[in-house]
Order: C-alpha cells, then sequence, then structure tokens
C-alpha cells in the first residue's frame, strides 16, 4: 500500500520537476531559434533562467489588496504543475486515477481562466483589454482542444488518457487522428500566447495586457505558469495524436517522445517568426475554420477512419 | 529652377485683388516663384477662401512675426502653394499690439487648426472664430500672457514651475471609456499623450496632447545663433532627416539673398536627402513590422539600412547628422575615388531591398492587419493638408521634388507612387516603391555629377528684410523653412514646420470608427517625427573622456555584457 503511495508521489514530483525545470529551457531554445531567424545572436539559452532568477528577487508590488490576488500567481503556477501531473509525459500520467479528460480539459483552461481575472482585478485598462481577448480567445480555442481530444476518446472508446494513447499505439495513424492533430497544434500556438495569436499580451497595443501590472517574483510565477503550459501541452499533443514509432523500452521510447515535443516546439516557434500579430476578430474567424475542421475529424472517426 | 507662368501670377493676383475688396495693400514678387500680398486682417477670410476654393491653393503654414521694431505691429503670415503652378503664396496681414485678433480660417482649411494655435502661443495673436482654442506648443504650466518668440521674450528666461496643472483634455463622448496610449509608449518612440475613447474595443473619438519636447529652436535661431551657425543646429532637429533640415534652412537663406549654388553641390545635396530617404523607409519598414508584432521584418531591414549608414559615414565621415551643409553649398566634397564602392554598396541594398519589397507584397497576413485600415479619404487628405507618403497612399500626387524642384530635381526628376486606397497598405507600397526609386536616383545622380565647385563664394553681407521659402521632400513629407533675413547676421524669423505636423492632424479622421488594435499601426503608417514636429533634442553628455573603438570592439564589448559581464 505505501509502495504504491510512494510510487504515485514518486512519478509526480518527477513530471512536476520535469516541466518546472526544463520549460525555461525549452523557452530558451525557442529564443535562440529566433534570434537565428531574425539574423541575430539571441540571449544564452540559459537566460530563462535568470530571467526568473532577477525577477524573484524583485520587490513584491500590488495594484490591488485582498488574499485571492496576491494568491493568484501561486495558484496559477499550482494549475499547470497539477496539470503536468495529470498528462503522460513519456510514461504513464502519474495521476491517471485521479481524473480523464475532462479533469484535464478543465485543469488546462484554470490558468488562462486565472490569468484573466489577475487582468480584470489590476484596474487597468489595458489589462482589461487584455482580459476580454484572452476570454474571447479562450472561448474560440478551448472547444478545439476539446474536440481535438474527444476524438481520440471516441476511437478508443473510453475517457482515460492512457487509454487513448494506447489505443492509438495499438491502432497506429488514422485520418481523424491526424486532423484532430493537426486542429490541437493550432490552438497550442494560441495556448502559448505566441504569434500570430499573442493577441491578449500585445506589447505594442496594450502593454502586455492582463500581466501589464504584474512584475517581480508575480511575473515570474505568471512566466513559469505559461512556459510549464506549453510544455505540458506540447507532451500531450505528441503522446495522444503522434505517438509513433513505439519501441516499447521506456528509456527509448521517452528519448523518441523528447525529440518529438522539440520538433513541435521548433514549429511554434517558427510560426511565431513569420507570421505578425493578427487582431482578434480576426483570430476568432480563424479559430471558428479551426474548429470546422477539427468537427470533420470527429465525423471521420464516426465513420471509422 | 521651375518656371512659373506669368498668366498664372496675373490670376492669382486678380483672384486676391476681388476678394480683397479693397483691403489689398500691396503685392510683391520677392523671387520668381513666391508672390507676397500684404492685406488687411479685416479680408483674410476671404482671400484665403478664394485661394483655396478658386485657385485650389494648398495651405502650407503660418507664421507669427513679433515685427513691433519694423513696423509696431505683429505680423501673421499664412502660406500657400499652387503645387501644379510651382508657386508660393504668402498672404501677410499686420495685427496691432492694442487689438491681438486675427480672424481664424480653421473653418476653412482644418489643417490650419495647429498653425493658428501655435502663433497663438508664441506671438499672442488671438485666431478669432477657432474651433479649439487650447494650448498646443507651451507647456501646461507656462504663464499665461507671456509669448516666447516675441522679441522682447529673453531667450533664456525660464519662468517658475507651477504645481498641479495638467492638460487640458476633451471629456470621452457618454458611453465611451478612455484608453490613453501614452505620453510614453512602447510604439511611440518619442512622448506624445493620446487618449483614444473606445467603447469595447471601437475607437469612437480621441485627442491628443503633445509638443512634449519642445526645444525653443527658432528662437535660438533669431536670438543667438549667426546665420552660418543655424545648419548645425537645423541638422539636429530630427535625428532621422537631418540634412533635409539643414538642406531647407540653406535654400531658404540662399533664396533670400539671391545666393546661387553650384551645380555639383545640387548633386551632392540630392545624393544625401536620397540617400536618408533609403535609411529612413527602411527603419520604417522594420518599425511598422514590430509594430504589428512582425519582429524578423524590423531585424532585417535594420540590417539592409546597415550598409547605407556606412556609406553615409564614408561619405561625411558620420553615419547620421553630416555637418556638410553651409549657405552657398556644402563643406565637404564627395571624392569621386569612392563612387566605385558607392555603387557597388548600393546593389547590394538594392538586391536585398527588392527581395523584402517582394516578401512583404506578398505576405497575407500582413494585407490583413493593413488594408482598408487607418483610412484616409482624398477629401480628408486635402482637408488636412497632409504631406508626403501619407498625401500620396490617398491619390494625392504631391511631391516638393516635383512641385517645387530644388538641388539636382529639376535634371532628375523622381517617378513619384501614388495609391488610390488611403489605407496603411497603400502607404506601405508607397513608401515601398519610393525605396527603390531613391537608389535608382543616387545612382544616377553619382553618374551625372558634374565637376567644378562645392560653395559660392559670398562677398556681401545677406541683405535685410528679404524674405526666402524654401521646402524639401523628406521621407515623411514636406518640410518646410522660412526665413525672413535679419540685419545683424541672423534671421529676423526662421520658421520651420515638419512634415509631420500636418501628418499628425490626420489621425483622429483615420482612427474614428477603428478597432483599437489598429490604432498603433495607423500610427506608425504616418511614419510620426515628433522631435521634428516639436524641434527638440538631448545630448548624451556623460562623459567626455574621448576613446574610439573599432566595429568589432564595440561588438565584443557589446556580446561580452550580453553574456553577463558588466554593462
Amino acid at each position: 500500500m505505501t509502495a504504491w503511495v510512494i510510487k504515485i508521489v514518486a512519478a509526480c514530483l518527477l513530471n512536476v520537476a520535469a516541466a518546472l525545470l526544463l520549460s525555461p529551457l525549452c523557452e530558451g531554445l525557442m529564443r535562440k531559434l529566433r534570434a537565428a531567424l531574425h539574423s541575430r545572436i539571441g540571449p544564452p539559452i540559459t537566460q530563462p533562467y535568470w530571467d526568473l532568477l532577477k525577477l524573484l528577487g524583485k520587490e513584491d508590488l500590488r495594484s490591488s489588496g485582498g488574499f485571492a490576488y496576491a494568491a493568484m500567481p501561486a495558484i496559477t503556477l499550482g494549475s499547470v504543475l497539477l496539470l503536468a501531473a495529470l498528462v503522460p509525459m513519456g510514461a504513464a500520467a502519474p495521476m491517471a486515477f485521479a481524473g480523464d479528460l475532462i479533469v484535464v480539459l478543465y485543469v488546462a483552461t484554470m490558468s488562462s481562466v486565472l490569468i484573466m481575472l489577475v487582468g480584470f482585478a489590476s484596474a487597468s485598462p489595458y489589462a482589461s483589454i487584455g482580459s476580454s481577448r484572452e476570454m474571447m480567445m479562450l472561448l474560440s480555442v478551448e472547444p478545439i482542444l476539446a474536440v481535438a481530444l474527444c476524438v481520440g476518446a471516441f476511437k478508443a472508446k473510453t475517457l482515460a488518457l492512457g487509454g487513448i494513447v494506447n489505443w492509438q499505439v495499438q491502432n497506429g495513424p488514422s485520418i481523424s487522428m491526424a486532423i484532430a492533430g493537426v486542429a490541437f497544434f493550432l490552438a497550442l500556438q494560441a495556448v502559448a500566447g505566441k504569434l500570430p495569436f499573442d493577441i491578449a499580451e500585445a506589447d505594442q497595443e496594450i502593454m502586455g495586457g492582463s500581466l501589464v501590472e504584474q512584475s517581480g517574483p508575480r511575473l515570474a510565477l505568471f512566466r513559469w505558469a505559461m512556459w510549464v503550459k506549453q510544455f505540458v501541452l506540447a507532451f500531450l499533443l505528441v503522446e495522444v495524436f503522434f505517438p509513433w514509432p513505439h519501441f516499447a523500452a521506456p528509456l527509448v521510447d521517452l528519448a523518441a517522445m523528447v525529440v518529438k515535443v522539440l520538433i513541435v516546439l521548433t514549429l511554434v516557434a517558427v510560426v511565431d517568426v513569420v507570421n505578425p500579430r493578427l487582431r482578434i476578430d480576426q483570430a476568432m474567424g480563424y479559430f471558428m475554420r479551426v474548429g470546422v475542421s477539427s468537427l470533420a475529424a470527429l465525423a471521420f472517426a464516426v465513420i471509422g477512419k | 529652377m521651375s518656371t512659373v507662368d506669368q498668366a498664372t501670377v496675373a490670376r492669382v493676383k486678380e483672384a486676391v485683388a476681388a476678394h480683397g475688396n479693397g483691403h489689398l495693400l500691396s503685392v510683391t514678387q520677392p523671387h520668381p516663384d513666391t508672390l507676397r500680398f500684404a492685406i488687411d486682417k479685416k479680408a483674410v477670410r476671404a482671400v484665403v477662401a478664394a485661394l483655396v476654393e478658386q485657385l485650389q491653393a494648398r495651405f502650407m503654414i503660418s507664421v507669427g512675426t513679433d515685427e513691433r521694431s519694423l513696423t509696431g505691429e505683429f505680423a501673421i503670415s499664412h502660406l500657400f502653394s499652387l503645387d501644379r503652378e510651382h508657386l508660393y503664396v504668402l498672404i501677410e496681414s499686420l495685427v496691432s499690439e492694442k487689438d491681438p485678433e486675427i480672424e481664424s480660417i480653421t473653418e476653412i482649411i482644418p489643417g490650419a487648426n495647429w498653425a493658428e494655435r501655435e502663433f497663438q502661443d508664441a506671438i499672442g495673436v488671438r485666431p478669432e472664430g477657432h474651433p479649439d482654442p487650447r494650448r498646443l506648443l507651451l507647456a501646461d504650466d507656462w504663464p499665461e500672457g507671456t509669448y516666447p518668440l516675441r522679441r522682447d521674450f529673453p531667450y533664456n528666461y525660464r519662468p517658475p514651475a507651477a504645481e498641479n496643472v495638467r492638460p487640458q483634455m476633451l471629456e470621452p463622448p457618454k458611453g465611451a471609456s478612455v484608453v490613453p496610449i501614452g505620453p510614453f509608449f512602447p510604439v511611440l518612440e518619442e512622448p506624445a499623450y493620446w487618449r483614444m475613447f473606445v467603447e469595447g474595443e471601437t475607437v469612437v473619438g480621441c485627442d491628443l496632447r503633445i509638443f512634449y519636447n519642445h526645444r525653443g529652436i527658432e528662437k535660438l535661431g533669431d536670438s543667438v545663433l549667426t546665420y552660418n551657425e543655424i545648419p548645425y543646429l537645423a541638422e539636429r532637429i530630427c535625428g532621422i532627416c537631418g540634412f533635409i533640415h539643414s538642406t531647407c534652412y540653406c535654400q531658404a537663406v540662399e533664396k533670400a539673398a539671391g545666393i546661387e549654388v553650384p551645380r555639383r553641390a545640387r548633386y551632392i545635396r540630392t545624393i544625401m536627402l536620397e540617400l536618408e530617404r533609403i535609411h529612413s523607409h527602411l527603419l520604417w519598414l522594420g518599425i511598422a513590422g514590430h509594430i504589428i508584432g512582425f519582429e524578423t521584418v524590423l531585424m532585417q531591414t535594420w540590417r539592409i539600412r546597415e550598409p547605407v549608414m556606412w556609406l553615409c559615414e564614408e561619405i561625411s565621415g558620420n553615419r547620421k547628422t553630416y555637418g556638410m551643409n553651409t549657405i552657398g553649398g556644402l563643406r565637404r566634397d564627395l571624392p569621386d575615388e569612392i563612387k566605385p564602392k558607392l555603387i557597388e554598396i548600393l546593389a547590394g541594398v538594392e538586391k536585398e531591398s527588392v527581395a523584402v519589397r517582394n516578401a512583404i507584397v506578398g505576405d497575407l497576413t500582413l494585407q490583413a492587419r493593413t488594408k482598408g485600415v487607418g483610412g484616409l479619404t482624398n477629401e480628408w487628405a486635402k482637408k488636412i493638408c497632409v504631406v508626403g507618403p501619407p498625401a500620396r497612399a490617398s491619390g494625392v500626387a504631391i511631391d516638393a521634388r516635383i512641385d517645387h524642384p530644388y538641388a539636382a530635381y529639376d535634371e532628375l526628376p523622381p517617378r513619384i507612387a501614388t495609391e488610390e486606397a488611403g489605407d496603411t497598405w497603400a502607404r506601405v507600397l508607397v513608401r515601398v516603391t519610393e525605396l527603390l526609386e531613391s537608389i535608382r536616383l543616387v545612382r544616377e545622380a553619382l553618374a551625372a555629377m558634374p565637376a567644378g565647385p562645392i560653395c559660392a563664394e559670398i562677398k556681401q553681407e545677406i541683405p535685410a528684410d528679404r524674405v526666402g521659402v524654401s521646402v524639401v521632400e523628406a521621407p515623411r513629407g514636406e518640410a518646410i523653412h522660412m526665413v525672413l533675413t535679419g540685419g545683424d547676421n541672423r534671421p529676423y524669423r526662421w520658421r520651420v514646420r515638419a512634415p509631420t505636423y500636418p501628418n499628425l492632424q490626420a489621425m483622429p479622421a483615420m482612427v474614428a470608427g477603428a478597432n483599437i488594435a489598429d490604432v498603433p499601426i495607423t500610427l506608425g503608417s504616418l511614419d510620426p517625427c515628433f522631435s521634428c514636429t516639436e524641434r527638440l533634442e538631448t545630448v548624451d553628455r556623460r562623459t567626455s573622456k574621448v576613446r574610439i573603438y573599432s566595429h568589432a570592439e564595440l561588438l565584443e564589448l557589446s556580446r561580452k555584457a550580453r553574456s553577463g559581464g558588466a554593462r
């Protein structure tokens, strides 16, 4: 019994630690790639760690009072770390027993909602515009994530993520899962707040949007949460939609998974570099079309393709 | 030199006389392309209306001059251009100190709004019937009744600072909230305070307070500096188009004094002016990309721009602020030995600029962000008297290089690019076309440059009480300098109008009904230059030590700083 608990706790810690410690490294790699495409040298790959250290060492300033407001950055980071424990990252999800697909979706949405709330609570016109944009993005992107994952659930006839992954590994690629995977990837771009969808932050328009009033340790935690989220969702994308080739050897599979996650993040960075920012109405129109395509994936799943 | 048709001159004289209704006092023609009318101030509005409606004259700027030491009164002049006819028309009225009022012309020409508020602030002549006579030029805590451009006002006087003053801003319409952009904002390189009135994300109106950077450059010109010192100050009006302002000033004085500039100097001026356009347009393209989050465009265009800066350094010794202009010509020749090198570099810049143009013209996301955004109709562009690329993108085919040829443009006429759509995309297209056209002009000017002296010999003193009007087509539009010569080796009045001055006034018309996300790129599409408009500069003089770093050393230093060393 205790051995079982220890095993789960250890697996959770492993996932959480990996997400916490490696996500800034991924961000650093993405920045380096971005710089290369800009004909720049760019910051060192370790820069995100230094950014976090610097921000964490600063004074904690708040533009609003209240316990909830004060705790918001920690809760946001906590929510994405919880997500890390719910998602398979190169091995079975450590807390798979705690919840299925539906829980994962809820937890994945939590951080966006919290950032939105912090913007509305900041009493700044830029933050409230940013938050209302965040809300519109959430409403147009979240259904795509849900439909894409539901395609998997429908095919595998289970809501458990582990079950979907296993089904995928055994049954190989299918049209419906490929379309759903692409839709998920496009949504990931928005969820990670990358161009052309960094509309809710839009430095040049609303000076960082929801997070404009956040600084020091609070900003560090929000940043960290966003990096963790992009890292974990990249794993989710790869695990659920592109789990092959599967070697049945845990270490080799883990290595393959990491390589694939890096490929996904590279693509995210490249799309970010070659696009200007869309306007919120244009982005919503775009995601409406992506949403319709993801429904097509569901239709393919129904006819068994 | 452009030739002015005598029939046109007669037609203008006739129209002014007819509408002056007996208030026309005198007509002079100080220069073949300039007509100067002295009229009684009672007839200003009627005459201006006739000029605008019958002769399609374009309002350029108003000049307020304290002529109390000459005539005992203030002079208010409105300057117009008849672009097709290559003619300037100056309408001058005297206003007495006891009754410092003159009819406002803003009702007829919306573009005269700021010009009239400026002479109200600087000279103290009230434009009567002005729709919005708020303070424009002076600081919010500047005491009432103190007019800095009056000649009895010392240039170094500092009024006491006041507490708790704020700009008079318009209130938002009912139901709208305010989104402030500025005074300091990521996409504004310089301070300007826009208040956007928004409902949801839609802009329903806006208000602006600028002139945070006013430096009193005109005051220095007519109180402290001499004719030959001013070009260096004029060059520092703007950090991008400095040479444009020094050329424009020198031309105004040369015209007033009747100095003939040698051909070679004219060609070299043309080359430098076009080089400024090239690097300015590349700079603008990058900033426009940055505003809509397209950093790749910023990084690549600025990389392409670098060799142009190097070219300027090769010619003048400086990347910017060349210090080459002087009255009568130039202080520094362009040696023929470096020509092949210049042409080679230029070819590289052209190749890369063409690649950038092709990438931009085909980019659909870029079009999605700029097409139909920040539209300025042809009608409004004319009403506000917008100049430069924003005017040409709205179908107003004006270009100082064609309309009032200067330097060597009479022999090297540019092909001007116009678009009809009037949106941000049209402004992008106009500038990209101009960029390539400027490269061609530099190449042709280098090839056609004649030998000879670079500076006219000036034997006589510059006579007093002459007027000289000069324009230069800056990258942002037409810059105007007007000089009224004085007796003590300096101008009696030196008036500068930068192109951003009229262009910024078009912003309210351009953002009405827009999405708030489009406001930064709309503003950016004007390529605003506040320091020109406000005529100020800052100088960093932290250390007086001189040490020369090589290019490689500087790169090395910056990389060291980046990898954790001390800054």
